[in-house]
């Protein structure tokens, strides 16, 4: 199964190589949004000296980290596989003795991720020059804790995608679904801007939705704010939304394939 | 010029029975940019119930910056972007030629045969928007304030229009060039707040780079009465200049181009 996995990761990685100035321009679009929004916080944050007790480092260091972590957890799917469910090619892979999203939809993210990282690395080394952080409060052990969060952050992030993308099955306009699911990330995964400053109903309910332990969670985590009743809470979180997106996206994977029948088959 | 707006009524109907095919997806298209829409005012509620003020601006200015935003991203969605997506696959694959044989000016054919109809909506929004923060901000303007940020609302999109031919006629001499646009389209979303905040770095790219900024913060800047007179008129001969330059590049490339097939 490993080596499946090994030649898996080839595959994709040149793929995801050729494709490497798309990959390029893809990243500059993404970035611009969180630095935007971090220039507005500590624009405000300056201004009056302080916003709700937050200082302009407490929203330098967010966004900084929330630039790594955003790489990390997020998840491109729908691009990759909603169109071989519109056209057919899936078949192709469906022939094959492995699970096809399991392995290699899971493999091509992976090899985007590594590449994406590689690029953005430099960038926020340039970014970290220019905003000067104060990462005095990271620790060690506080990063340690994080590698979990964030690979329960993608693995949920990437089944409920995939989740979305089988819809594909059923309907042509799963692009649009995509995006109202994408309009609930923006909403409650602390994106925008600190949960803390969101209205008190959104904080709430963002507690029980799975979408803060994609980025809000893992970050505060990083950053030492956590207390460790509240750590423990959102790991258990973290197990719980694993579970539900693997039985919600294997059911919907098992009735969609059911129905499945290729075009020009 | 009547051969001209007649050709636009023309594009108009035809994009008009392409959108009536797909009423459905028109509907979903609309419901989707509305919740965007929402998402940008609750946005600005979050900011706002923190500060009173962002770089200086109220909250009503910042409506209005946001509807001109939508202004220009509604020039991009509704023109830029499927006529890029014509071009590119023409050049490549040469049927660019047909276009080049037609009796009408080439650019003008590249630029309006295809119109995303539904985005009209979009635009009636954008204006709803400055109207709406206008009257919040209450700030007082004269019939010149007004009338200037009308004139650099225009030029502003005419500057991002001829950046959006040289980047297309680049493709003449790099057919392998077609992400062409994807720049514009990146560095758009800075255009949802005052450039004034930016650090200068960023300023630069936004203003002379990649001029978002000509389009969306200077034009209210005018109309705050930021702006002196000296400097309104330079915007706007920027924005002419910019355009007779880049309609020389199109050219330029069109001689240059020899058509895939042959």
């Amino acid at each position: 199964m490993l080596k499946i996995y090994l030649r898996l990761w080839q595959v994709n990685w040149s793929e995801q190589w050729q494709y490497r100035a798309n990959l390029l321009m893809y990243l500059l679009y993404w970035l611009v949004s969180p630095i935007v929004y971090l220039i507005v916080w500590i624009t405000i944050a300056n201004s009056q000296g302080s916003v709700n007790g937050l200082t302009a480092n407490d929203f330098v260091t967010y966004y900084l980290v929330l630039l790594i972590v955003d790489q990390l957890t997020s998840d491109i799917t729908i691009h990759i596989l909603a169109y071989k469910i519109q056209d057919g090619t899936l078949s192709g892979d469906l022939l094959k003795p492995i699970h096809p999203i399991l392995t290699n939809t899971l493999v091509n993210n992976l090899a985007f991720k590594a590449l994406t990282l590689m690029a953005l690395i430099p960038i926020w080394i340039l970014l970290s020059l220019f905003f000067r952080p104060d990462f005095s409060a990271v620790s060690w052990s506080s990063l340690l804790l994080a590698v979990p969060a964030v690979i329960f952050g993608f693995l949920i992030s990437f089944l409920l995608n995939a989740t979305i993308t089988c819809l594909a099955f059923w309907t042509t306009r799963v692009y649009s679904i995509s995006e109202f699911y994408y309009a609930l990330v923006v909403l409650f995964s602390g994106q925008f801007v600190r949960l803390e400053l969101m209205p008190p109903l959104i904080q709430q309910l963002s507690q029980y939705l799975p979408f803060q332990l994609f980025l809000y969670f893992p970050i505060k985590l990083i950053l030492g704010e956590l207390p460790p009743q509240l750590i423990m809470r959102s790991f258990i979180m973290d197990v719980i939304w694993l579970i539900v997106a693997f039985l919600l996206f294997n059911w919907v994977w098992r009735e969609g394939v059911k129905r499945f029948s290729a075009v020009g088959a | 010029m009547r051969h001209a707006f007649r050709l636009i009524l023309t594009f108009l109907k035809v994009n008009l029975q392409i959108a009536l095919a797909y009423r459905l997806d028109t509907l979903v298209n609309i419901a989707i940019n509305l919740m965007w829409l929402g998402w940008e005012l609750f946005s600005l509620s979050i900011i706002f119930n923190n500060t009173d003020t962002l770089g200086g601006w109220g909250v009503g200015e910042l409506i209005a910056l946001l509807g001109v935003f939508r202004l220009v991203n509604t020039l991009m969605a509704a023109l830029i972007w499927p006529a890029t997506e014509k071009f590119n696959s023409s050049v490549r694959d040469g049927s660019l030629d047909y276009t080049l044989l037609q009796p009408a000016n080439s650019l003008f054919l590249i630029s309006f045969s295809r119109i995303v109809i539904w985005r009209v909506w979009d635009l009636a929004l954008g204006f709803i928007l400055v109207a709406a923060g206008l009257s919040i901000s209450g700030g007082t303007w004269t019939a010149f304030s007004l009338l200037s940020f009308i004139v650099l609302v225009m030029t502003g999109m005419l500057v991002i229009y001829s950046l959006w031919i040289v980047l297309v006629a680049a493709t003449f001499w790099f057919i392998k060039f077609d992400n062409n646009v994807t720049i514009l389209q990146a560095l758009l979303d800075t255009g949802r707040y005052p450039a004034t905040i930016y650090p200068p770095w960023l300023r630069l790219i936004v203003t002379f780079l990649v001029p978002i900024a000509v389009a969306t913060t200077v034009p209210l800047q005018a109309l705050r009465g930021d702006l002196s007179v000296g400097q309104i008129l330079l915007f706007i001969s920027v924005g002419l200049v910019a355009f007779l330059f880049a309609y020389q590049v199109w050219r330029a490339g069109v001689r240059r181009y020899s058509g895939a097939s042959s």
